[in-house]
Parts: structure tokens; sequence; C-alpha cells
């Protein structure tokens, strides 16, 4: 329950633009502070001058009907406060909700009339209640008000649920001073809300990651954190492949192993890691079988010159050495034409199993698949072998 | 040397380092149905609150107290989870700082001490300081008592007039 003073006090601008006004802000950013620390929580507000000590809105949680009932507030005659705690006390006590716990919160511009005495029995009223009381003391300052204040809270306190704030006037607006006391911070150990006003207070919005206050705009925060861990990601994985291939033997894979490595990282599939792994010991694989193949053919000088020509381009582009080598084969072979040589070599098949998706070269089946076929080639070959020297016998 | 335990009076325990306090018959502790999360005291000294008199084990350390805060009145209100009768209550303290009048009140949610006196109560013991000694649960109107839901226990005031009141252990006893 919110007492807003409203007396005559209040005219006065030693707060800026008015004690009035900058009382009126605070009221708005604790109602708005309290409602959103926990839906179920619920405010009133009260004047303690003014027309007399009248209660403006029961406690609610619409934020909306709060904010409405701080318009067109009159300033004027003295602030009662040991009546309008008694009246917060019975609207407390009429809440809804037995279960809330009962707080009032009292701005105290005006000067206190009442004695030291008075004030502690309407302390110990309120502890004995179990009311819990906060009090802003601002504007006017004679020398006995902030002992008086002092007073009435020590008698209300039970285990550090009361507090009590003085602000001076000067150049920090009321509420400005007020986001870091305990009456805003609260119990629970501060709200988003709180936390975030502060945060942008001091130092304009700088405080958050990226720029952009999580509070505000989720979705944006959470956006650019996300981009933000996708990038450091990518570099980070690249390294781990480079570091992978170099501890491969084979120099001239590694070039190319990397280029592949970067071109498949590119694509947002998940397999790239597992299907780099799979491509350097077929790619192994592939040049082995090359150089098995070549080495069954005739030799030929072309052949040797090609091999190295080969080697050189296979770094570049293992697809592309595969057509150079088959075009070297189709120079050394005369049935070149003839599909089971086209599946004879092995090095091919498995390159051209790979573009196929859904198709694993290392799976047995595959493997027994390829093998029959080369077997099947490698009869060929040996009667084109037998048939040529029967014909050079011939 | 005829049965010293008769069927409805309860009977006082012997002079014992821990004296047990005889349930009436027919009758259980209804610590067992008290409602904790409702549990609720106003006016209690935050560090002697209710538990002490309340739970078990808690209660009967001579140690813990329940002790009143600003004044000596005390309002108690304990909810049950279940109805219950309720029979014949239990209230232990010392003998100077221990509660006089106390009143109870059956099914009346959340009072406050305002109002506490606006209504007529259930029941109300005056009690000596014989009564806050022995461990004999002083008898309720049972008629009043029938289904209890929520039990209120409203100490006006204490032996001695001193400002704090002071209560070693509260029991019930009921049926449900």
């Amino acid at each position: 329950m919110i007492c807003i003073d409203n007396s005559e006090w209040m005219r006065n601008g030693d707060y800026s633009p008015s004690r009035f006004q900058a009382q009126a802000d605070a009221v708005n950013l604790i109602c708005g502070a309290k409602t959103q620390s926990n839906p179920e929580n619920t405010v009133g507000v009260m004047t303690m001058a003014g027309k007399g000590v009248r209660v403006l809105v029961t406690p609610t949680s619409d934020l909306g009907k709060i904010l409405a009932c701080m318009h067109g507030l009159e300033v004027g005659a003295e602030a009662n406060l040991a009546a309008a705690i008694q009246v917060a006390q019975l609207a407390l006590k009429h809440r809804q909700n037995k279960r809330q716990q009962q707080r009032i919160i009292a701005f105290v511009g005006s000067p206190v009339k009442y004695d030291k005495k008075v004030l502690e029995t309407i302390g110990k009223k309120l502890k004995k209640n179990n009311v819990a009381l906060d009090i802003v003391d601002f504007g006017e300052s004679d020398d006995e008000k902030p002992e008086k204040l002092e007073a009435l809270v020590s008698a209300v306190n039970s285990s550090d649920s009361s507090h009590i704030v003085h602000v001076a006037p000067g150049e920090n607006a009321l509420s400005d001073v007020l986001l870091s006391t305990p009456i805003f911070t609260g119990e629970e150990g501060g709200s988003g809300f709180a936390a975030s006003a502060a945060a942008a207070a001091a130092t304009g919005a700088t405080g958050f990651d990226f720029g952009v206050d999580p509070n505000v705009d989720p979705e944006l925060a959470l956006a650019l954190r996300l981009s933000m861990e996708e990038e450091r990601a990518r570099p980070e994985a690249i390294a781990k492949k480079a570091a992978e291939d170099s501890s491969t033997e084979n120099k001239d894979h590694a070039s190319s192993s990397n280029t592949d490595a970067v071109m498949t990282e590119a694509e947002p599939s998940s397999n790239a890691a597992a299907d780099d792994k799979k491509e350097q010991p077929k790619e192994d694989d592939d040049l082995l079988q090359q150089a098995l193949a070549m080495s069954m053919e005739p030799a030929s000088g072309s052949a040797a010159v090609a091999d190295a020509a080969m080697a050189d381009a296979s770094a570049v582009d293992p697809d592309l050495a595969l057509a150079l080598q088959m075009s070297v084969q189709d120079a050394n072979m005369s049935s070149e034409s003839d599909m089971s040589k086209v599946f004879e070599d092995r090095s091919f098949v498995t390159s051209i199993l790979n573009s196929l998706p859904g198709v694993d070269p290392n799976d047995p089946s595959v493997k027994d698949l390829l093998a029959s076929l080369h077997g099947q080639g490698e009869q060929e070959k040996k009667e084109d072998k037998s048939d040529k020297p029967e014909d050079e016998k011939k | 040397m005829a049965a010293t335990n008769t069927a409805a009076t309860p009977v006082p325990a012997p002079a014992a380092p821990a004296p047990a306090v005889q349930v009436p018959r027919g009758q259980v502790d209804l610590v067992d149905f008290i409602d904790w999360t409702g549990v609720e005291c106003l006016n209690q000294d935050s560090s002697h609150n209710i538990v002490n008199a309340l739970k078990q084990l808690y209660r009967d350390d001579e140690g813990l107290y329940l002790a009143s805060d600003s004044d000596e009145q005390l309002l108690i209100y304990i909810p049950f989870i279940q109805v219950v009768k309720l029979h014949s209550a239990l209230i232990k303290g010392p003998e100077d700082e221990g509660p006089k009048t106390v009143k109870l009140f059956s099914n009346k949610e959340h009072m406050g001490f305002s109002n506490v006196n606006d209504y007529p109560p259930s029941d109300s013991l005056d009690l000596s300081p014989d009564h806050l000694a022995e461990n004999k649960p002083t008898t309720l109107k049972y008629v009043k008592f029938q289904n209890v839901r929520s039990l209120t226990i409203f100490i006006e005031d204490n032996q001695s007039g001193s400002d704090v009141t002071k209560i070693h252990k509260i029991a019930l006893y009921g049926s449900t």
C-alpha cells in the first residue's frame, strides 16, 4: 500500500521538476517493479493530504489502473501520517489474498508533527499485525524528522523487513536514488525490471552483450548470441580438421581435404564431419588403386608422365584426377568403352558411390559387389593378356 | 490397587525425568493433522516462534518456547489437513509468564487483534499456574468443536501481567 504525500510542501522545486512530480515518478516506478517482479503482487495507492486521507485505488495487480489514478491529483493541506498508516493497515487487512505479505510504503515529505512515542506505538501496532513498513524520507528536513522516522521504522522492523531511505535534494532524481535501495530490490533479491532499469539509467544500456537488452528484445538478443556462437564454432572446426589432416601421412591429400573440408563445412549438413573422415581413407584407397591399376597395365611412358601430372591434379580435384586416369587408361587399353572396364576401376566406382546419397562404400555388401565386379574385370583382363600373347605368338 | 486408568479422565503421570502425558482414552494427538503450511502466529518473537510450541520434539524441549513480541497477546492460527473433533488441549508454560486467559475460536479464518473480540469464542480457558505445570489436558466444550477445520487460539494475557508471554507447549487432543 503506497501512501503519497500531497501536502502543500510538495509544491517546492528542490527536486526537479517539483517534489510532487518526482514523487509521482517514483511511485510509478515502484508500482511497475512490484507488479512485474511477481504476478501475484498487488499494489494500492492512497493520499495522506489533499482532500484528506483517502484510498485512490485498492490493492490491485492492474498497473494501468494504478497509473491512471495518479492523474489529476491536487496538492494541498497537511499530511496526516498516523491516520494514513491506520487506513493503509485497514486496506491491507481487507485484501483479497490473505496469504500476501502486508507492506506499507510511505513517502514522507512534509514535517512530522508527532512525538517519537506516538510513532513508536504506531510502529509496534504494525509489527504486532505483521505489517512491514518502508519510509522514503525526502523534502522537508528538520532536526528531528530523520530521528523520528528511524524510531518508527525500528519499532516496526522484525527481521529486516522494513527499511527507511533518506533522499536529500540535489541532482539525482528521486526515482534514480530509490532504484538502488532495498525498497526496490525487495526481499527476493531484485527484480529483472528494477535491475534492467537501473542498468539502463546508469550505463545507457551498454551493460549488455550485443548492446541489446534481453528484457526489451529477447528474440533479437537470442539471435545475435546464436550467430556469435556459430561464427566462433566455424574457425574452430576448421582448425580441428587441419589438425586431423596433418596427422595423415599423405601430404597431397592435406590441401585437397582442407579445401574439401571448408566446402563441406559451408554446407549445413550434419554429416559434414563424418563425410570428411570417410573421404580421407577413400582417397588413400583411390590413389593406391590408381597406382595398382597402372602398374597392372602395360607400362608406358605416357602413363608415368600422366602419373606425375595426375599427382598434381589430385591435389586440386580428385574427380579430375580420376578423369585423367580414365583417359590414360583409354590410351592404353583397347576396350575402354566396355562398361565393365569402367566398373573395374574401383577408384572410379568408389567416387561415384560417394556422390550417391545413402550409399556407403565401406558397407560390406557394397564391397562384395565391387569385388565381384572387379573379379570379372580381372578375368577379362587375363583373357586379354592371354589373347595378346597368343596374338603375339601368332 | 484398582486400575488407576479409568475411562475418560486422564491420569497425571508420576514426576519422572521426562514426564509423559496421558493421552485421553480414545483421543489422539492432533499434531499429525496440522497443516503446517498455513500455521500463523501474530505478534510472535521471530527467534521464539510457534513451531517451538507446536511441533513434536520442539515442544518437549524445555529450552524452546514461544514468546510474544510487542506486547503480551498472541494470536495463533492452526489449520488442519482434514476436519477433526477437538476434545482437549494442553498448554504448558512458565508459572509467571505463561498464558492466563486463552480463547479458542473454531473455523474463523485470518482473524486479527482488532476483530478478535468481536466474536464470541467457541471456548475460553482460564489457566492457573497449576494448569501450566501439570501434564493434564484441559477438556474443552466438545460439542462446540465437532467439525473443526481450523483453530484460532487467542492468548489475551499472562499470569504475571508482564510484557512477554511464554509458552512451552501446546498440544491438542481429539479424534477425526
